[in-house]
């Protein structure tokens, strides 16, 4: 028989007005199982738990209920009370006679015969409660980030300097991401790789981080505390670990007009090459595609000239694994390819802005190679055609962005921004040029923003047109750009010599696969999904693994950097302690009956589940089995209701219990 | 009753732990009233609440259910409420087919900041339900219905000459070892063949209609080795299921596949593929006899189906309650099933007993809404259950009505396509949920 204690508050008078307390009281003492039954004023108020704890312990009490507020109010408090008295945490129920009773029924005998079948519920489900102990999960304090952008570097540094390890995945040649190409940032106009190579120069150096350029993400095993992480090393046909970065290589090699990734095909690289001479690490990769060792075992000079014996046209992927407590997505983004071929149905492209079809339209990420001073063309404004400096410059806002039609809804936040960045560094470098905008909107909200696009138009004179382009065609050798300007009424026509398009921003490419990998979730356009907007911005439905940068939303450096870090604080958090605590509420799977049918797998929300294989003491194969990982279920109890056997069951929610309660309602 | 002997309904909420709890939280803090008949059994997610808890609640004499949970995108867990509602739209078809009466079974979605919609709902089922009256009807004693009789196809003989190419093949399987058994038809019904000299027991014409995948399941059919199994478009539809399910090793068996001229069943007058697409191998062509549609076609559950969803919910029930009644639970349906695997079946459980073992009309009603939907989106429609059944309950329909919801909701036939994921278990952000409030 089980010695359950009641415990009914009348919340002063919020519950105890609609119901009647000591009839209740009366009542439920004699429910079975139930060892006494008594109400107090405040049960969560100090001397209200040292009722409790003091009935527990001279009533030996086995399970407790409290008959009051909503359990979300109060459960932790009063399970903390339990403990505190030697009782299971786990074995304390709450009635919620106040929420769900004493404020929303007026008829006195009606609340109180409901409050007593609420208790009568709770009481049922307390006597089946098991004694549970928070799961320990061990923690592996060692952190994934994946994506060597500004985010990825700003969190690395960040944990590495909170005196943990990183292990950096960086799919490119080099870290850097998109700001190592850009030429100067907005709002202060600082030269985007003076303020970025000493930050990824401390990546290469740092004793804790561990980098892996040149590398994806293969497979992801684990939960939090402890991932095993499979890296998958592309052939790089150059070992780093000789390699002096001499450059003897790149000198010789005969092929070098293969068009240059990092400038976005402005400038040209041979097919041994740095993507760029800040680098890191500052080692070349061959490109298989180009090589003519690699294509038809012609040439191999630079494996000639190399005094370090570096090259090895034998080199094959390699995969490698790295065990690590947390993870970092900071996949970055990529630009809306505005040319004629989309890879999603919804987009259409704007062939009518003639991108890929005349060289002088370029997307805006080339205009910042153009401007860089380290681009292709050491930072002289030459229009790509002819290399002629361009006197009129078109600059087209929200291609791509804020259209429903062709393009994708959400705005992208940051063209306005660099837009005006652009038509001011234009006309600093080409005094009489003319840079004429077209737009929807400014929008310039964050310090010194609006102030900066003030300055374009003001000091720098660029001409701010409010409308659309609805064509561009090539006259003559000038590109004739066709739009409207809306506040003035009429339409206007531009002659060009550079047309420059700020595309929408998109997510990375492949960044949907690892989202899978790592089962975080993301929208509709690929951008990954925080748990919280407000409150879990960070971190994902995954624990243990973390966004941030322009992988979770369009963003510009600053809200990049300022997310990296709160993503490595968190990180920082989930390693302060040798031991994670996680509630023991979780699914289990009786492996006598299971049947391996793996609903409860396909089912899992959490990928929580395994298969497994049942084996005798001595090893022998009996049975496969469905296993549930208890570093990964959240306990949502999917896996129980669409198992058929009915060999799922959920701790805190057990099929007893929960037909116990059904059955108490008779 | 209350003291004035008006009627007071019972009613059991089934709620997530995070937005319909705290939304009914909400109506309190904002002291919303609303009549105090209403149970809430708190849970973690809707992902948790199945059909049997349903089925409990009216068992245990609730006047009307109500399950509710997060709007989709709002759930804690991100997913468990597109599974619950996956499972809804298939388990109200169920029950439409039994003729429940739907006006008892609501669904919504009632967030932590909807309080409001949590006193409007609760308000409004309490006085419906009141108007309905007391819940009795699944319960009735007796039924009074008929249901409607199948329609058979004319039997049609066989493909001439496939007979004997069968026991060629089989007598080359068996010889070269490629399999230690044959699992065939022979003249008094299934037998296994294990050695070369017998493969004269070998049978192929048209009373070769049951379903033999069903041997699949025995251990002392799996003890004979590796197994060559004769089959029928109809029947290799279960081995498509139970590969998915992870029964079934593929590479393990030999298919026989049979092209097959109809076997005058019911389930040839609506079947739509006369030659077994998987098998690793196919035995004789097919007449030109006449299809019941082109391939692939919606199942069309034939004439019974219609008549008997044309009936009143009242009239469909009776017909139920009347078949029901018959029902001794011998569990003959069950073990006839190739897709009715566990090796300990719920009815078996009895901590806690989710449905009632004894032949009663509670317990009927419980065990065969719980055999129906556990083939939801996976019964083939072999109609084993249906002739196994020695009270001659007409199985069938409820079956095919939950085949005829999965096509027209999901576009999905079960053991049809090798590479589509099973029907539970999965979700589309498209389901629909016109039903839920
Ligand atoms: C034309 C233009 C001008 C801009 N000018 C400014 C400016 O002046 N000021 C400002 O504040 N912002 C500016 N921005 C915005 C700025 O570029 C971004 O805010 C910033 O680069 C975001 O950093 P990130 O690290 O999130 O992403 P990224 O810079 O995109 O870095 C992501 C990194 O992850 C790597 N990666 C991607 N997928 C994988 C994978 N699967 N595995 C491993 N690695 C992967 C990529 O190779 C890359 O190195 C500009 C943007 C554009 C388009
Ligand atoms: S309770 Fe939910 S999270 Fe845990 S194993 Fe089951 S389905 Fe997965
Ligand atoms: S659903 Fe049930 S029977 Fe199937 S694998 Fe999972 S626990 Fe086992």
């Amino acid at each position: 028989m089980s010695r359950i204690g009641v415990f009914i508050c009348w919340c002063g008078e919020n519950i105890a007005r609609t119901v009647d307390v000591d009839a209740l009281a009366q009542e439920v003492s004699k429910f079975p199982g139930v060892r006494c039954a008594m109400n107090y004023k405040y049960v969560c108020s100090d001397p209200g738990q040292a009722l409790v704890r003091e009935k527990i312990a001279a009533e030996k009490l086995d399970a407790v209920v409290i008959a009051s507020c909503s359990p979300h109010m109060h459960l932790k408090t009063f399970r903390r009370a339990a403990q505190l008295a030697g009782l299971n945490p786990y074995k304390v129920e709450m009635a919620n006679i106040r929420e769900h009773c004493s404020w929303v029924h007026h008829d006195r005998a009606k609340a109180t015969a409901k409050a007593a079948s609420l208790i009568r519920l709770s009481v049922e489900k307390a006597r089946l409660d098991h004694e549970l102990q928070p799961i320990r999960v061990p923690v592996t304090r060692r952190a994934l980030v994946i994506g060597g952008g500004v985010a990825g570097i700003q969190a690395a540094l960040d944990i590495a300097d909170a005196g943990y390890e990183v292990v950096m995945v960086e799919r490119e040649p080099s870290i850097g991401g998109k700001m190592a190409g850009l030429s100067e940032t907005f709002p202060t106009l600082d030269c985007s790789q003076c303020i970025l190579t000493p930050r990824m120069v401390e990546v290469g150096q740092h004793p804790r981080i561990k980098l892996y350029s040149y590398s994806e993400v293969e497979r992801v095993e684990g939960y939090i505390g402890n991932f095993t992480i499979t890296i998958r090393q592309k052939a790089r046909y150059v070992d780093i670990s000789k390699c002096t970065g001499c450059g003897d290589c790149w000198s010789v090699c005969p092929l070098k007009r293969n068009k240059s990734e990092f400038d976005y095909g402005m400038g040209v690289r041979a097919s041994i090459y740095v993507p760029f001479p800040q680098a890191v690490p500052a080692r070349p990769v061959i490109d298989a595609k180009t090589c003519a060792k690699i294509i038809r075992n012609g040439c191999g000079l630079c494996e000639k000239k190399c005094k370090a014996g570096a090259i090895n046209f034998q080199d094959t992927d390699k995969l490698v694994e790295e065990k690590v407590g947390a993870v970092v997505v900071a996949t970055g983004y990529k630009l809306y390819d505005i040319g004629e071929k989309q890879d999603k149905a919804s987009l259409a492209g704007y062939g009518e802005y003639g991108y890929g079809q005349y060289k002088d339209v370029i997307d805006s990420l080339q205009f910042e190679r153009l401007l860089s001073a380290s681009g292709p063309t050491n930072g002289v404004l030459k229009r790509p055609s002819d290399g002629a400096e361009p006197k009129n410059v078109v600059f087209i806002s929200c291609v791509g962005s804020r259209d429903n039609a062709k393009g994708l809804p959400y705005c992208s936040k940051i063209c306005c921004m660099y837009t005006a960045k652009h038509a001011m560094l234009y006309k600093h470098k080409v005094h009489d040029g003319q840079a004429h905008v077209f737009y929807m909107d400014i929008r310039a909200g964050g310090k010194g923003y609006e102030e900066f696009v003030r300055r374009a138009i003001e000091q720098d004179g660029a001409k701010y047109y409010r409308g659309r382009v609805s064509k561009i065609t090539q006259e003559d050798g000038k590109l004739v750009v066709r739009g409207a300007d809306t506040l003035a009424g009429v339409p206007i026509t531009v002659e060009a010599d550079l047309v420059v398009l700020a595309a929408a921003m998109r997510p990375a490419d492949g960044v949907a696969e690892l989202a899978q990998k790592l089962n975080v979730g993301y929208d509709e356009f690929g951008f990954l999904l925080e748990s919280h907007p407000k409150l879990r911005p960070v971190e994902t439905n995954a624990a243990g693994v973390f966004v941030c940068g322009a992988c979770q939303a369009p963003k510009d450096i600053p809200e990049s950097v300022a997310q990296a870090s709160a993503a490595a604080s968190k990180v920082a958090v989930t390693f302060a302690a040798d031991e994670l605590m996680r509630e023991p509420e979780i699914a289990g799977i009786n492996e006598q009956t299971c049947v391996a049918c793996y609903a409860c797998l396909r089912a899992c929300p959490y990928h929580a589940i395994e298969q497994a294989e049942v084996r005798t003491p001595r090893g022998v194969f009996v049975k496969h089995t469905a296993r549930v990982n208890p570093g990964l279920c959240m306990g949502c109890g999917t896996c129980v209701a669409v198992c058929p056997s009915k060999s799922a069951d959920l701790e805190g929610f057990t099929e007893q219990q929960i037909y116990a309660m059904v059955e108490s309602l008779v | 009753m209350n003291e004035a002997g008006q009627f007071e309904p019972k009613i059991v909420a089934y709620v997530c732990n995070w937005c319909t709890y705290l939304g009914a939280d909400l109506a309190g803090t904002t002291r919303l009233e609303y009549p105090p008949n209403v149970r809430i059994i708190r849970l973690p997610c809707t992902g948790r609440i199945d059909f049997n808890l349903i089925v409990k609640a009216f068992e245990i004499g609730a006047d009307a259910v109500l399950v509710s949970g997060c709007h989709p995108g709002d759930c804690h867990y991100t997913a468990g409420n597109y599974h619950a509602r996956r499972r809804w739209i298939l388990f109200r078809e169920l029950l439409e087919a039994l003729g429940f009466e739907m006006e008892r079974i609501h669904f919504t979605w009632i967030s932590a900041a909807e309080g409001r919609k949590w006193q409007q709902v609760v308000t409004e089922i309490t006085e419906q339900t009141r108007k309905l009256g007391p819940y009795k009807n699944l319960y009735a004693d007796t039924g009074n219905g008929s249901l409607p009789i199948p329609e058979a196809a004319p039997a049609v003989d066989q493909p001439a000459g496939s007979e004997g190419s069968l026991r060629q093949r089989c007598h080359q399987l068996l010889a070269d070892g490629t399999v230690k058994v044959v699992i065939g038809y022979g003249t008094g019904g299934p037998v296994c063949v294990t050695k070369p000299a017998d493969v004269g027991r070998l049978v192929w014409n048209n009373q070769c209609s049951s379903n033999l995948t069903t041997y699949l399941k025995r251990q002392e059919v799996r003890k004979l080795g590796r197994a060559a199994i004769v089959v029928k478009v109809c029947d290799e539809r279960a081995l498509v299921v139970l590969e998915k399910e992870s029964q079934l090793d593929r590479k393990d068996l030999h298919v026989m596949g049979m092209a097959c001229n109809g076997m005058g069943q019911p389930k040839c007058a609506t079947c739509d593929v006369r030659v077994p697409r998987f098998a690793d191998e196919v035995i004789g062509e097919v007449a030109s006899v006449p299809l019941a549609g082109p391939p692939n076609a919606a199942p069309r559950g034939g004439a019974a189906l219609e008549v008997l969803l044309a009936k009143s919910p009242a009239e469909r029930m009776a017909c139920w309650a009347r078949e029901f009644e018959r029902c001794v639970k011998c569990y003959a349906c069950r073990q006839v099933c190739p897709l009715c695997y566990c090796e300990r079946c719920i009815v078996e459980k009895n901590r806690p007993t989710v449905i009632d073992p004894s032949p009663t009309v509670k317990g009927n009603f419980a065990w065969h809404i719980t055999r129906a939907f556990h083939l939801a989106g996976r019964c083939i429609g072999c109609d084993e259950c249906t002739r196994a059944c020695p009270a001659g309950i007409d199985l069938r329909l409820l079956n095919l009505s939950l085949a005829k919801a999965a096509e027209e909701h999901f576009g999905y036939r079960a053991g049809i396509n090798r590479d589509v994921e099973p029907l539970i278990g999965a979700y589309s952000l498209q389901d629909k949920e016109n039903f839920i409030r």
